[in-house]
């Protein structure tokens, strides 16, 4: 028998983020690498943990190999505990029946039977989408003094970008009145940021309504909190001021990492109280050597720094030889600039080669890429915007 | 390699390290800008598939248990196995310090009758190496051997007045040993890590110490060499070592491992060295920011001018700072206008505004921890 969880959190790692194209060909969004150390994933299970939440789902079905192999135990993030912990939850054949995840809140009804092991009162929805440190038990606090049946986390956007997102329109007691989903003629400005709490009973019981009904496309935004609206149930907005970031294109991927060279800078990733947790690769401090040039950059261990790097940010065990040049780029792990390359405004994803004076990206334009694993020739060119997998032809 | 269990010694204080060992066993001073040195010889021992490893602490040992924990960063967690740190405690024979590696070995003769393990390998901890045990373990098997040593031929670990040589037949076996000599007549360098079955260790231990005797080297295995009751050989260990029990010694690896072929000699990618993880941010360098010839640690944020140096996790160099064959541990900081050279600054030290602070070459000031000047 296991003990009661007040709350459960269940994460929605299952989509392809197919608009990080190349980078995902192999790995789920969450599993893509940002920061110089960290995974998307990072984010919301160092959240849960730090917000003292720590019985965690992960829902996969997109390569969920890499995803799998990285959370393992998780105990980078004290998850390995013996009442609790966090589950990677794949789809699986029940009776006569099974079948992939068909929506958002058809991956949460197939685990029902996951989340009243702890029987909850609560459930947080996440999604592995964003870079944000976000307090979910003020959030959760929030809930149960409003006496809500849902919350749903928004963020102010600016009015002109208002209608790319799923907005609510509140009442001034913070109770959301009518949801519109990327509406021409934006009521208000607050978007979901697609975390939500909901009381359980109450999610449950629409979860199996929603199911029952074969028209449904068992999304959260489409169908689920449009029904509780319906029905007059009480859903309240939870406004969260602190940075966030979506990083399902390539270019936001480059930006927010971008950001974290900013002054100061926007996320504070030096806070003892609220770290990101990440598996580490065990490997000795980076090297700088002499003639090497490091301006306004993140270097992690494991690198060895003998060309220029500027306004870049390099992973675990990079390596930039003499007379390399990487300027405003993220290089993955593993990833090695042979010496005279220059690589601009470009993401070299991990174990790749970027071979002696070859050219990858522009000073401008769109962000070049460079796959897993790709080894790129002596002396190519590749200019912005390109990205490089094995099929593509030098 | 299941059959195999590690044992560490962590006796060593030694006064030559002035305020570095004042509040740490040498087994826990902080090396190579993220590691304490057990951390390589823990991580030897893991590498080489043992999972139940004892470490035997003496002298200010909460430094070591705070970082080796449970033991989960080295996997060592099991429930059959894993880490034990082993504390002094009062017995009838014991009140007080250890003497030597043998009375300690018989304070803790209960974990060794506990441990199922049928082969050992003991290790002391105040040299630096990164060693594939399982070789050595294998070595020892092939041989048929009753204890076999490993030594190295590196020339920096040959000092007068200090260790154990070896004399070494064709065939490997150690016919002859030198304990402390004045001027060292072998080449071959004890590391003071052997392979023995932990049924014969008990065994020997008991009869020395029963006869007042306190040395490992001296009183064991020297006299079992001398009367050829027992077969014992080495093994070379042909990587990088280094004796930590000076300041010089301590700054001069630490400095050593700025060559990246010293790096790769200690850091090798089949044999990964384990730590406590701090989960700090990667290091950040400002726009003035000026890095020549050094190894920076996550968490770092530079933005003054830094030589020849060792940075430790998370110390700041303001703008300006100048910092020059220093070492500075973790959480350190330097502010604007300083210039330290030659410095071992410990956790935590702050150098303040316009400070200047020089040592000579051949002896670094040490800071000591939570200082500020």
């Amino acid at each position: 028998m296991l003990r009661k969880k007040t709350c459960v959190a269940m994460l929605l790692a299952g989509g392809q983020g197919s608009r990080l194209g190349i980078l995902t060909k192999k790995v789920a969004k969450p599993a893509v690498p940002y920061g110089g150390k960290y995974r998307i994933i990072d984010f919301p299970l160092s959240n849960c943990t730090n917000s003292g939440i720590d019985t965690v789902g992960v829902l996969t079905q997109y390569q969920p190999l890499e995803l799998n192999a990285y959370i393992g135990s998780g105990a980078p993030w004290d998850l390995d505990i013996s009442n609790g912990g966090v589950f990677v939850l794949p789809p699986y054949q029940k009776g006569k029946s099974g079948e992939w995840y068909r929506g958002t809140a058809n991956a949460i009804y197939q685990n029902i039977a996951f989340i009243e092991q702890y029987n909850p009162d609560y459930v947080l929805i996440l999604s592995g989408d964003h870079i944000y440190k976000m307090d979910y038990n003020a959030m959760l606090n929030y809930h149960i003094r409003h006496g809500a049946d849902a919350t749903i986390a928004v963020r102010e956007v600016p009015w002109e970008e208002a209608s790319r997102f799923g907005i609510m329109n509140t009442d001034s007691d913070d109770k959301i009145v009518e949801f519109e989903e990327k509406p021409k003629n934006p009521k208000s400005n607050k978007a979901s940021m697609g975390v939500y709490i909901f009381t359980w009973s109450k999610l449950r019981h629409y979860l199996e309504e929603d199911e029952a009904d074969k028209k449904s496309s068992n999304d959260f935004g489409k169908n689920i909190i449009p029904n509780m609206l319906n029905d007059k149930q009480v859903i309240v907005a939870y406004s969260f001021n602190g940075y966030w970031k979506d990083v399902g294109t390539i270019e936001s991927l480059w930006e927010a990492n971008m950001d974290l060279l900013e002054k100061p800078m926007p996320i504070d990733m030096h806070d003892k109280r609220w770290r990101i947790f990440a598996k580490n690769p065990g490997m000795a401090p980076h090297y700088i050597a002499k003639g090497a040039t490091v301006k306004d950059s993140l270097i992690t261990e494991g690198c060895e720094v003998y060309g220029n790097v500027n306004h870049s940010v390099l992973f675990a065990g990079v390596i930039i030889e003499e007379g390399a040049k990487v300027e405003s780029s993220v290089i993955m792990p593993g990833s090695v600039i042979k010496r005279g390359a220059v690589v601009r405004r470009a993401i070299v994803a991990e174990n790749a080669v970027v071979g002696p004076g070859a050219f990858v990206g522009e000073e401008t334009g769109n962000i070049a890429v460079i796959g897993t694993g790709i080894t790129l020739p002596a002396g190519v060119s590749i200019p912005a915007g390109q990205q490089v997998d094995e099929e593509y032809t030098f | 390699m299941k059959d195999v269990m590690g044992l560490i010694y962590t006796g060593e204080n030694d006064a030559r390290l002035r305020e570095l060992t004042v509040t740490r066993a040498i087994a826990a001073m902080p090396v190579a800008g993220r590691y304490r040195v057990i951390d390589f010889l823990v991580s030897s021992m893991v590498n080489g598939g043992m999972k139940n490893i004892g470490v035997i602490t003496q002298k200010n040992y909460h430094s070591l248990m705070d970082h080796l924990g449970s033991g989960k960063e080295w996997d060592l967690h099991g429930k059959h196995n894993g880490l034990h740190i082993l504390p002094p405690f009062l017995t009838r024979e014991n009140v007080g310090l250890y003497p030597g590696l043998l009375d300690a070995l018989r304070s803790n003769n209960n974990f060794l009758i506990r441990s199922k393990q049928e082969t050992l390998v003991l290790s002391n901890s105040n040299i630096i190496y990164n060693a594939r045990l399982d070789e050595l373990v294998q070595y020892y098997r092939d041989t048929n051997a009753d204890i076999t040593l490993l030594y190295t031929k590196d020339p920096s670990m040959k000092r007068d007045e200090y260790g154990t040589y070896l004399a070494i037949d064709k065939s490997g076996n150690v016919t002859d040993m030198e304990v402390l000599p004045t001027h060292p007549g072998y080449d071959n360098i004890f590391m003071e890590v052997l392979v023995i079955k932990r049924e014969l260790l008990r065994d020997l231990v008991d009869k020395a110490v029963s006869h007042g005797l306190h040395s490992m080297d001296k009183d064991i295995i020297l006299r079992l060499v001398q009367d050829k009751s027992a077969k014992i050989n080495a093994y070379e260990y042909k990587g990088k070592c280094w004796q930590i029990d000076s300041v010089q010694s301590y700054f001069k690896f630490n400095m050593d491992i700025l060559d990246p072929e010293m790096r790769k000699g200690l850091f090798r990618d089949e044999l990964p060295v384990f730590t406590k993880v701090r989960d700090e941010m990667p290091a950040c360098y400002g726009d003035n920011a000026t890095v020549i010839n050094s190894l920076v640690a996550d968490g770092c944020q530079i933005d003054g001018i830094v030589e020849n140096s060792v940075l430790f996790r998370g110390v700041k160099i303001a703008p300006e700072a100048h910092v020059k064959n220093c070492i500075i541990m973790q959480d350190g900081q330097v502010h604007e206008g300083a210039y330290i050279e030659n410095c071992i600054l410990d956790k935590q030290a702050v150098i303040k505004r316009n400070a200047r602070l020089i040592g000579p070459d051949a002896y670094p000031i040490v800071i000591g921890k939570d200082v500020v000047i």
